[in-house]
């Protein structure tokens, strides 16, 4: 388990930063892709940094939700990853990334209907036991709905939950964009899903837009602090949970470590609140 | 693996003066053994000049920065329809752009 | 067709509707929100090129670099997760895009900047130490057999082009662009030492020499081979370049022949 701490997602332009300073962070996260690599620096840094911090390794790459057999090599890249940094959790998402013979680098939607919940809950079955651990699972960030769904979001992601034994990580900024994206209320979707199994929080930035009826269209963009909406959201997430790991995420425009500690800070103290506890 | 035992042998036997000998090895690499012990040798002469690489990582899971059309032009990749001309350093270079190359007459007409 | 199949090529192919059975709450026009997922693909696997290949898109300036890095996304999607790896074919791509014919030297400075990638990220493997090279000069009669293995991040690109001069003029904030002739010939020995990767700007038969090594080739016919490039090529200072970066790390002596023990 995570400490019920804030933590932050670990980018490569911080690496010296984070080994001189030693800065007070409950745990660092980091994208397993960038370290599927035989050698070099990404191996060198992650290796001593992980000797002084707690680590979440989360995957983006792993296509869960495709209508094909899950990638075997790539469970086996993930599994070397988890042998050799021993991190305290493994996350992957509710989406589908690959296609045919091709990798399209982002985090598709899918239909929630009884075909594809099988197909879920059989490749989260092949994940847990290829890897010899529970894996959490993200709720996505999404643009678009489908007319074939027959349960809805969080039913989909409890059933999962249910039958599979997995954990939740819950995204409360994409819980926030998906619900501003599809018209719904935020707090009852997060009290909809299985917060008892949720063991980790993400929270990061978005970016705004509008669709094509001018109506909002946020973007889990990862390039923004967190919006005030979801601190709020996330205060009330702690009230329902309890103290719970979170991290904060930006993946675009990254700002000064600096201005990132803030944030993780910022959250440290919501955790505070809620009766965590900090060393 | 057989066919440079053939031209070795055969540069032995036609050419001995270009094949060197062992100990004539043996001199060279206990001359590198010295040279490569004394540092920054090769530096100072300014045979060898050396920059780092930044780091990156390219896996995210974030959607892609900007505006929602970025990806979504269909204009300017279509052979046909194609407008664009390097405009970069390279127009800073001694021979800019080669006589031979597609777009180069409006590269050139502008300078 | 099943509908991911549907979903994915319409994603690669903007002259492509949106699938059916997408809808949005108020019922607007879901093209418009399916171009989200467009963009973030393409711009994604755009802004992977344009940090693997920093100095190309400098020296046709990011307008048309990102272009030309559409046109090859679209056409050559990743095939791998890991994006590191993506643009192994991007300078052949350029080789064949008739827009960059007038930058004739860009798909080798493409090459560079993979190689050093790929060093970047290559395995670790310890070079060997001072004493285990000064013991093969025990029994010289086994050195011109010796075979060696190189460091994997190790490689040699040689080019018609001045493309280690033009790389390196853009790691200067004043790149005196204009005293480089790009149509010199230039080769490149890649290779990371300790975390760092570097470039070194080599003799044409140094790096023969350095190639037929990485081959497996035995030090006489690596020598020999670096000769007939050049026949005034300098061993000792090849040697030299061996020893400093410390890129060998093992020996296999063999017999005057070349043969193993």
């Amino acid at each position: 388990m995570l400490p019920s701490r804030a933590g932050l997602g670990l980018k490569p332009e911080h690496f010296r930063n984070i080994l001189e300073s030693g800065p007070d962070i409950g745990f660092f996260e980091v994208h397993a892709e960038n370290y599927m690599v035989p050698g070099g620096p990404m191996h060198h840094y992650l290796g001593k940094i992980r000797e002084h911090y707690p680590l979440s390794l989360h995957g983006v790459g792993l296509s869960i939700g495709a209508d094909a057999p899950l990638d075997k090599t790539h469970l086996d890249a993930l599994a070397v990853l988890i042998d050799r940094y021993a991190p305290q959790v493994f996350s992957e998402h509710l989406a589908w990334s690959s296609h045919g013979d091709f990798f399209l680098n982002d985090l598709l939607p899918l239909p929630y209907t009884a075909t594809t919940l099988n197909r879920v809950c059989d490749h989260i079955d092949q994940v847990q036991t290829h890897l010899g651990c529970r894996m959490l699972l993200e709720n996505p960030a999404t643009y678009l709905e489908f007319s074939t769904s027959t349960l809805s979001e969080t039913d989909f992601i409890s059933e999962v939950i249910r039958r599979t034994g997995c954990g939740l990580l819950l995204d409360v900024n994409n819980a926030y964009v998906s619900c501003i994206n599809h018209h719904r209320e935020p707090g009852a979707y997060i009290r909809a899903l299985p917060l008892d199994r949720a063991e980790q929080i993400h929270l990061g930035g978005f970016a705004s837009q509008a669709d094509a009826n001018g109506d909002p269209l946020l973007i889990d963009s990862h390039s923004a602090p967190v919006a005030q909406d979801v601190w709020a959201l996330y205060t009330e997430v702690l009230e329902q949970m309890g103290p719970t790991a979170t991290l904060i995420e930006r993946d675009n425009d990254i700002p000064p470590f600096d201005v990132l500690l803030a944030e993780v800070n910022l959250a440290d103290s919501y955790l505070v609140e809620a009766g965590g506890q900090r060393e | 693996m057989s066919k440079s035992k053939i031209s070795q042998s055969e540069i032995t036997e036609t050419n001995t003066s270009r094949t060197m000998t062992a100990a004539a090895m043996a001199l060279a690499l206990g001359s590198a053994i010295s040279i490569a012990a004394v540092p920054d040798v090769a530096h100072a002469e300014g045979m060898e000049k050396c920059y780092g690489v930044s780091l990156a990582g390219k896996n995210d899971c974030a959607a892609g920065p900007g505006t929602t059309c970025a990806g979504t032009s269909t204009i300017d990749y279509q052979g046909n329809a194609w407008t664009l001309v390097p405009k970069g350093t390279c127009e800073e270079t001694a021979s800019p752009t080669s006589p031979t190359g597609f777009g180069q007459l409006e590269a050139f007409e502008e300078k | 067709m099943s509908e991911q199949t549907v979903f994915a090529s319409a994603l690669l192919d903007p002259a492509q509707p949106c699938p059916d059975g997408l809808r949005a709450w108020n019922g607007s026009d879901p093209n418009q929100r399916f171009a989200v997922y467009r963009n973030n693909i393409v711009v994604s696997l755009i802004d992977a090129l344009a940090a693997t290949f920093p100095v190309c898109q400098q020296l046709v300036g990011e307008a048309f670099f990102r272009a030309m890095a559409r046109v090859f996304v679209v056409a050559q999607p990743p095939r791998s997760q890991i994006l590191t790896f993506y643009g192994r074919e991007f300078p052949a791509f350029i080789d064949t895009f008739s827009p960059a014919s007038s930058v004739p030297y860009l798909a080798d400075v493409a090459r560079l900047e993979r190689l050093r990638l790929d060093a970047f990220h290559s395995a670790d493997v310890e070079p060997l130490g001072t004493e285990d090279i000064t013991g093969v000069l025990s029994a010289p009669p086994r050195l011109p057999g010796l075979r060696m293995d190189i460091h994997p991040s190790v490689a040699v690109l040689q080019s018609r082009f001045a493309v280690f001069s033009l790389w390196a003029a853009h790691q200067q904030a004043d790149p005196g662009l204009a005293r480089v002739d790009p149509l010199q010939p230039e080769t490149v020995l890649v290779l990371r030492s300790g975390l760092e990767v570097q470039c070194i700007d080599i003799a044409e038969a140094t790096g023969v020499f350095m190639d037929r090594l990485i081959q497996k080739e035995t030090l006489s016919q690596a020598e020999q081979d670096a000769k007939a490039c050049e026949p005034g090529f300098d061993l000792v200072a090849a040697l030299t370049l061996l020893l400093r970066w410390q890129i060998i790390t093992s020996l296999y002596p063999g017999d005057e022949h070349g043969q193993l023990d």
